[in-house]
């Protein structure tokens, strides 16, 4: 078990090392989000979500905190774990003595860090340029979600890896899956509306506008997101179904 | 269970549904061997390292790979084995030096970096993105990769398939130095030179069968080829002066006489003797050329019908 973990460990910091090494891949991962905080967010201040005295900024800087989460558990991770398939590397992880739960075990870890800085900088950057800040009570929402959101995520970005047939297509087909839904959920809108109800239904079918829910929870007092607590378990138990049963070490 | 050699295949069938891949494939490897398993595409190579190697389950037949079944024990097999796939890839970013560091990792008696790659002679790439390599490089980087447990064997899938002369020449290279650290390698290859060089013992298979076993010379002779004698033909022979030899039969083709023997130290002093009693001397351009692998393996595949074949079997005393 310890020497599991050991090894899990070390894959983990491997899979950090490569990663910001790979400049143009960690930046995108970072700057992508962090800009629509900063656009987006410019445009909303002074606004206040109608009929209410919430800012604007204080739901659209969580939901940019959910946007962060799926990139770094179901884009990279998504995408990455497809290149390292087909590039072979997960056949040559087969021929060593690894335990495949370690190898997997480090890039899971790799993607919580990556999860979390990208949490800590939009936060931060929230709470400097537009002072949007957790209220004191809404921490263990925020905890929660982040925990849901990385565990959900991380598990539909397995699964979508295992459809995923060329290193080049990985990064498109993640992207494409999930910003359409992003933008129909209001997640770079807080005052998004106007769907016809069929399809706002379905929205709330998906787990980011419910990853989105719990965050902004943390950020302002809303109704308790029970739906999207078991919407997000619903997707969790399902990406990870998927994963499993569709995982493969070989393309 | 007996573990008196290194890899120990006895009766060795797959069937991917309808299609029969392997029947009845039986060889052993012993320690310390370079041994080789050669044959055409699709003859079945890649499948019996894959079930040797654990990634495949045998349809029936039993193998054994330093006393244990691959199969059952793919873990405790990979500390000891050091697998080279045909294709394989390395993570994007990462360097020559630090991956090889990264693999020791994964075994519990790794090999010093140092030594790993002087074996492959990848010491100066050592700070090098594995994206850089060349062909060759990254083939023996995945040698390193491979030895970075000190594995007691190692196997090699077509090591050197589509590599241009000096890539394979280090490879071969690389592998020598495996034989001289007293490692076991199980290769397989199409190519007759890379058997012929590198390996103590070839099974040649083919069509799922092993069709001979020994070394270069034995399975010659297993194939019923005959070497091949040849000498300038005496101008007194060709103007037809003196008798053919008793025993022997010689063909003169114009300025050379050739005949085929699968003894050849008999016919040799039949020859001599011929020789001597019509005042021929030592007969010039004397060449006796054992059959090589490739007359062996043209005539099993029959990629090529040797035309003196049938006439050398005839040979034989």
């Amino acid at each position: 078990m310890t020497r599991s973990v050991r090894l899990a460990m070390g894959q983990a910091f491997v899979e950090q090392r490569s990663f910001w090494r790979s400049a143009e891949y960690a930046l995108f991962t970072f700057v992508f989000p962090l800009m629509i905080l900063l656009l987006i967010g410019a445009a909303n201040v002074g606004s206040y979500l109608p009929g209410t005295h919430i800012k604007n900024t204080t739901v659209f800087v969580p939901g940019i905190l959910a946007f962060g989460v799926i990139v770094a558990a179901y884009v990279n991770l998504g995408s990455k774990v497809a290149v390292l398939r087909h590039d072979g590397v997960l056949k040559r992880i087969k021929t060593t003595p690894l335990p495949p739960g370690a190898y997997l075990g480090g890039l899971l870890a790799s993607t919580v860090v990556t999860a979390i800085l990208l949490t800590a900088g939009t936060g931060l950057i929230g709470w400097l340029a537009f002072g949007a800040v957790p209220r004191p009570g809404g921490l263990l929402a925020l905890a929660v979600g982040l925990v849901l959101g990385i565990v959900c995520f991380g598990s539909l970005g397995l699964a979508v890896s295992s459809v995923i047939t060329s290193a080049e297509s990985a990064a498109p087909v993640t992207y494409a899956s999930f910003l359409p839904i992003a933008i129909i959920s209001g997640v770079f809108d807080p005052t998004f509306g106007g769907l016809p109800a069929w399809l706002s239904h379905l929205v709330d079918l998906f787990p980011v506008k419910s990853l989105a829910q719990v965050l902004q929870n943390a950020y302002a007092v809303r109704p308790f997101p029970a739906w999207d607590l078991v919407n997000l378990g619903l997707w969790t138990a399902a990406g990870a179904s998927v994963a499993v049963w569709r995982f493969r070490w070989h393309s | 269970m007996t573990d008196r050699a290194a890899v120990q295949v006895c009766d060795l069938r797959m069937s991917y549904g309808a299609t029969q891949v392997l029947c009845g494939v039986d060889f052993e490897v012993d320690y310390g061997e370079v041994f080789c398993l050669l044959g055409p595409n699709g003859a079945g190579k890649t499948t019996t390292l894959e079930i040797l190697e654990g990634f495949r389950r045998p349809t029936a037949g039993t193998v054994r790979v330093l006393g244990l079944d691959p199969a059952a024990q793919p873990a405790r097999l990979r500390e000891r084995a050091g697998m080279v796939l045909q294709e394989c890839g390395f993570p994007r970013q990462a360097r020559v030096a630090e991956l090889i560091d990264l693999w020791r990792t994964y075994y519990p008696n790794p090999r010093p970096l140092a030594d790993l790659l002087e074996v492959v002679e990848l010491t100066e790439a050592r700070n090098t993105q594995v994206k850089r390599l060349s062909v060759g490089q990254r083939r023996r980087l995945d040698f390193a990769l491979a030895l970075a447990g000190d594995p007691d064997l190692v196997f090699l899938d077509e090591p050197t398939t589509g590599f241009d002369p000096e890539a394979r020449r280090r490879c071969w290279a690389a592998i020598e130095n495996l034989r001289r650290l007293g490692k076991t390698v199980l290769l397989t290859t199409h190519y007759l030179d890379e058997a012929e060089r590198l390996a103590d013992r070839i099974a040649i298979l083919r069509s799922g069968r092993i069709e001979l076993t020994g070394t270069t010379q034995e399975v010659a002779v297993l194939a019923g080829l005959a070497t091949r004698i040849s000498f300038t033909t005496p101008a007194a022979l060709r103007c037809g002066q003196i008798p053919l030899p008793d025993g022997i039969d010689l063909a003169v083709r114009g300025s050379e006489s050739v005949c085929h023997s699968g003894n050849p130290g008999m016919t040799l002093r039949l020859l001599l003797d011929w020789a001597l009693q019509h005042s021929l001397g030592d007969l010039d351009g004397l060449a006796v050329t054992a059959p090589s692998l490739e007359d062996t393996y043209l005539q099993l595949t029959g990629a090529g019908a040797e035309p003196n074949l049938s006439q050398a079997n005839g040979d034989r005393p």
